[in-house]
């Protein structure tokens, strides 16, 4: 355990943990756009930024994003000074420029303080904020379907050559990590449609409910060592049956004490 | 555009089959079919053991890649600094309007492609234009439509 | 042939030695790129024929050699005869077989050749009594020039793999560390990180495996000096990659070289298989035990694969996207392993430093910026060419002892350097020393090296514009600050470049500025706002003259500026030719008129005019 100052109360956290994570611990809110505890950290949103300083820098100081800067002994963090505030606001009046009508970025700029954007807004503007989170998951999951693709101010998120993209298996994962919710699918007559791929669902043998997309549960199948039949019943299903099952030993158990 | 599998796959063996050559693999395919057709590209993948959508991030990453065919006849712009004082944009304009594309574009016979390249390193002799490897140096403007004609 | 011991290695020197000095004269073409632009590869071509075909006493085929930049790339075509170092200039194919005939064979000097220095009307023979050489220290570039790249004999008999030999043999890792630490080598590349520190710190880290990287990804637009000395002198980055592997502990290096640098791909190549082939690559590197190899990694065109962790990320094979560096890449670099990232001209410098001793690199140049410097010099100036000079010369010294001035007669304005990480210095600021810090306490950067030279015809509001469209164009897209804050910065300065900016605009970009420097994930986007926080700074004049006033003082803004034509003009129909949008008529032998309703102030019509007819207002 090693101690560091933050915003001037000492804490106590471990070595090398990242300052994001005892910045939250202590109770501090600040924003992290791109962060989420399912992926690693990768630093693009900047908005997690904090001011770090040592006593052996004479009063030099130093801005790094906390979701990416691991703790040492005597660190002396502040996050909420006038020049990361400001930091803080010019970005978030850059993101109102870049994604005008998402609802996520308009909350976020107003506890700011910034109400609308000083910079010219892009044309045909939509709501990615580009944080990668999608991208990251797919890539967690170990499939990779898609990917950011050009660079700097073109760079979007997308399937290789715009196209269905063949290693997607419909798991939603990006879509429900998304913070903006831009990618679309839908569920419909059995049928998953994300990325403009079409996904054959399986439904439960029991109640008919759609629960996985086949593709899906053959990658589990294959690569997780889950039993074939495992999705032949919903979870929902499963329960009522264990409960059942659950239900009978305890009846058989108490006839037999009798 | 169709391409010969076997020469796809010929050009990919030539760097050893593991992810870290993929930008030398592309490089390989560009010089051999002067752009990365689409089927090279998804051979790239199966070949390297690296997912297609790191393939085409790869792909439309750097500046050396097209996706689309090329022309017979690269013209390359150099934008460097030193170019860009001693006229790079006089030069520029002269071949899009000789020409009748914009840098980016290729001629509709397939003739010419007009690049811009951020610097080649030959700022001494600026402004200069790279005709299919040819270097041109102090290409003062209404002398570079007859220079790319020339070869 | 292998080399496996250091008698080896003396004995092949003094036999390439003698080699040589059978040779009565030496004939070096400079197929640097400013030369090879002009056609210099013919002029080898023809050397060679022609000396095959003539028969000469004591001057053969083998006279004749290729080399990399000379450097005074103004005066190329360039063809240097030694041991005299007689200096032609401007050389012709159909120069040739006068210079065989009159100069070779009867030993006399072709004045229409030679060197005249404008100060003194003075035609010069011998190019080390050229100003533009004299004020020179080459240490770095100390063979570009003149060696053949491609004859590691060559390398060999000027002293190469000497420095190598004596790190491998004589000295212990420490010991090496120790002398790069006393030469006060810093950093090259521009970010002048001390050398000796950072291979300290990389040999200190645990680990089984550390790599050695050259940065050769030279990305500054108007810097050229690595590509010299990769296509020049490879061998001696070779050698000092090899130093770096005995003193750090590696076995696989890397250069690294952008892909719009073919030729020094090829020439790096050859070097490393003739490398291989004397056993100084490889397995038991001098009978040492040292194993150590290198193999080249290709660019794909991308700036901000010069950044390191981008760079290491690309030598992988994946996308050039900069990382956080919290973690140093001396501690976690290439696949997370120890790695040492140094810049060509740092590595070509190695060699001298352990044969010359840290201490005598250090008694060169500033107490804090030791050694010399490379630089390109291009642009609005007389002498644009490749120099070497000790730090501390200042940029008064270069511009005009070295450079000998603005041509045409026309004012000097600025001086750029740092390419798009640095700023531009006004006349006042002349004599600065060029160092490490000096210029970077002015507002601007030494940088890598590239400096271009600006006249009074350039608006330096388009210059910010010019620098800001290209680091938008280069961005990874991975950071907000970067990816929209830059492209902010440079639609603000655009709107200045058109007339359409308030004095707002300019608060606002100097507010986002200071967030792009603080905020931006890499070193791309944390300088990307000094070109205009230079110029802003030095030139605020400029742009409130585009703000308040909608003119362009450098006469460059085509929305703020209108051509016409004086009465200088004479009638050739040149600019009525190349205008793009036939807004000039006019006969021949009679005055033109320019339309300035359809004119759109394209400038190709001044690029033509030959007779001064053509003001911009």
């Amino acid at each position: 355990m090693i101690d560091i100052q933050l915003n001037g109360k000492m804490v106590k956290a471990e070595e090398g943990e990242m300052l994001l994570s005892i910045i939250r611990r202590e109770g501090i809110d600040i924003p992290a756009l791109c962060d989420h505890e399912a992926i690693e950290p990768c630093g693009a949103c900047r908005l997690c930024m904090v001011e770090i300083t040592r006593k052996e820098w004479e009063g030099w100081k130093k801005h790094v994003t906390s979701c990416l800067y691991p703790a040492e002994d005597g660190l002396i963090v502040n996050t909420h000074t006038e020049q990361v505030m400001e930091i803080r606001r010019t970005i978030l009046d850059l993101y109102l420029a870049r994604c005008p009508n998402s609802k996520v970025i308009q909350k976020l700029a107003e506890e700011h303080g910034v109400v609308k954007t000083s910079f010219e807004k892009i044309p045909d503007a939509d709501n990615c904020i580009m944080c990668y989170a999608c991208t990251r998951i797919c890539e967690v999951l170990g499939r990779s379907a898609i990917s950011a693709v050009y660079r700097g101010h073109d760079k979007v998120i997308a399937p290789p050559f715009g196209e269905e993209p063949p290693d997607c298996i419909g798991c939603l994962s990006c879509a429900m990590i998304c913070p903006t919710d831009v990618i679309p699918w839908q569920d419909e007559n059995g049928v998953r449609t994300i990325w403009k791929k079409k996904f054959d669902m399986i439904a439960c043998e029991k109640c008919g409910k759609e629960i996985i997309t086949r593709d899906f549960a053959d990658y589990l199948i294959s690569s997780r060592n889950i039993p074939e039949d495992y999705f032949k019943i919903c979870d929902d299903c499963k329960r009522i049956d264990l409960a059942n099952k659950m239900g009978s030993i305890i009846l058989q158990a108490e006839e037999a004490a009798l | 555009m169709e391409h010969d599998i076997n020469k796809i796959r010929e050009v990919i063996s030539r760097s050893p089959a593991d992810p870290s050559s993929l930008i030398t693999v592309l490089q390989d395919i560009q010089r051999e079919f002067h752009y990365l057709p689409c089927e090279a590209l998804k051979e790239t993948a199966k070949a390297l053991y690296v997912p297609l959508s790191k393939v085409f991030s790869a792909s439309t990453f750097y500046n050396a890649f097209s996706l689309t065919p090329r022309g017979e006849n690269i013209i390359r712009v150099c934008q460097g600094t030193a170019c860009h004082i001693r006229g790079a944009d006089q030069l520029l304009e002269q071949l899009e309007i000789g020409l009748k594309i914009k840098a980016g574009q290729t001629t509709p016979d397939m003739k010419y492609t007009i690049e811009i390249v951020n610097c080649v390193g030959a700022c001494a002799m600026a402004p200069v234009m790279i005709v299919n490897n040819k270097y041109h140096a102090n290409v003062r403007c209404d002398r570079a439509m007859r220079l790319v004609k020339r070869g | 042939m292998r080399v496996d011991s250091v008698e080896k290695l003396d004995r092949l020197r003094d036999d390439y030695r003698k080699a040589i000095d059978t040779q009565k004269k030496r004939i070096a073409v400079c197929l640097g790129p400013g030369c090879l632009a002009m056609g210099s590869d013919v002029i080898l071509k023809e050397f060679k024929k022609v000396l095959a075909d003539k028969k000469i006493k004591d001057v053969t085929v083998e006279s004749v050699k290729k080399t990399g930049c000379h450097g005074f790339c103004a005066r190329g075509p360039l063809v240097v005869i030694e041991p005299e170092g007689i200096f032609y200039t401007r050389v012709k194919k159909n120069h040739v077989a006068d210079i065989v005939e009159k100069t070779l064979i009867n030993g006399e000097i072709i004045s229409k050749l030679l060197y005249i220095d404008p100060q003194s009307k003075k035609q010069i023979t011998d190019y080390r009594e050229i100003p533009f050489y004299s004020h020179q220290q080459r240490i770095s570039l100390r063979n570009v020039g003149q060696i053949d790249p491609d004859s590691i004999g060559d390398y060999i008999s000027s002293g190469g793999y000497s420095a190598m030999a004596k790190a491998l043999t004589s000295m212990t890792s420490q010991e090496v560390i120790d002398e790069v630490t006393k030469s006060g080598l810093r950093g090259r590349g521009g970010a002048g990180f001390p050398t000796g520190r950072k291979w300290e710190t990389c040999a200190g880290v645990e680990s089984d495996t550390r790599y050695v990287i050259c940065n050769g990804d030279e990305g500054d637009p108007g810097a050229f000096m690595d590509r010299c000395i990769m296509e020049g002198d490879p061998h001696s980055v070779l050698e000092g990659m090899i130093i770096c592997a005995h003193a750090i502990g590696s076995r696989q290096g890397y250069i690294y070289v952008r892909e719009e640098y073919p030729l020094a791909v090829i020439n790096l190549q050859t070097a490393i298989d003739a490398a291989r082939e004397y056993g100084f690559l490889g397995e038991n590197i001098l009978g040492t035990g040292l194993n150590f190899d290198i193999k080249i990694s290709r660019g794909g065109g991308a700036f901000v694969c010069g950044e390191s962790s981008a760079l290491m990320k690309s030598v992988a094979g994946e996308v050039g996207e900069p990382r956080a560096k919290y973690i140093r890449s001396v501690v976690k670099g290439l696949r997370d392993q120890p790695t040492v990232l140094n810049n060509v001209e740092s590595f070509a410098t190695v060699p001298v430093i352990l044969n010359k001793g840290g201490e005598w690199f250090a008694s060169v140049g500033t107490k804090k910026s030791t050694g010399t410097k490379a630089f390109s010099l291009a642009g609005k100036i007389n002498n644009t060419g490749l120099i070497e000079v000790p730090m501390g010369v200042t940029l008064r010294e270069i511009i005009y002892d070295i450079g000998d001035g603005i041509p045409k007669g026309r004012k000097f304005k600025a001086v750029q350097t740092g390419g798009p990480s640095g700023g531009c210095l006004p006349e006042d600021k002349l004599d600065l020393p060029v160092d490490f810090d000096t210029l970077t306490e002015a507002g601007s950067m030494m940088g890598s090296g590239g400096m271009v030279i600006m006249d009074d015809r350039t608006c330096m509001v388009e210059v910010a514009r010019y620098f800001l469209e290209f680091l938008v164009f280069e961005s990874c897209g991975k950071c907000v600050p970067c990816r929209e804050g830059l492209y902010q910065l440079y639609r603000l300065c655009t709107k200045i470049c058109e007339g359409e900016a308030t004095e707002d605009d300019l608060e606002s970009m100097e507010r986002l500025s200071k967030t792009i420097q603080i905020g931006s994930l890499c070193g791309l986007g944390q300088s990307g706002p000094n070109p205009f926080i230079s110029t802003v700074k030095y030139f605020r004049d400029e742009y409130l003259a585009h703000i308040r006033d909608k003119k362009c003082p450098g006469g460059v803004c085509r929305k703020l500026i209108t051509y016409r034509i004086n009465d200088k003009c004479t009638g050739c129909l040149a600019c009525l030719d190349v205008c793009p949008v036939d807004a000039i008529t006019g006969k021949k032998k009679e005055i033109h008129v320019i339309n300035t309703e359809i004119c759109d102030r394209c400038g190709a019509c001044y690029a033509v005019c030959t007779f001064d007819a053509i003001d911009i207002e």
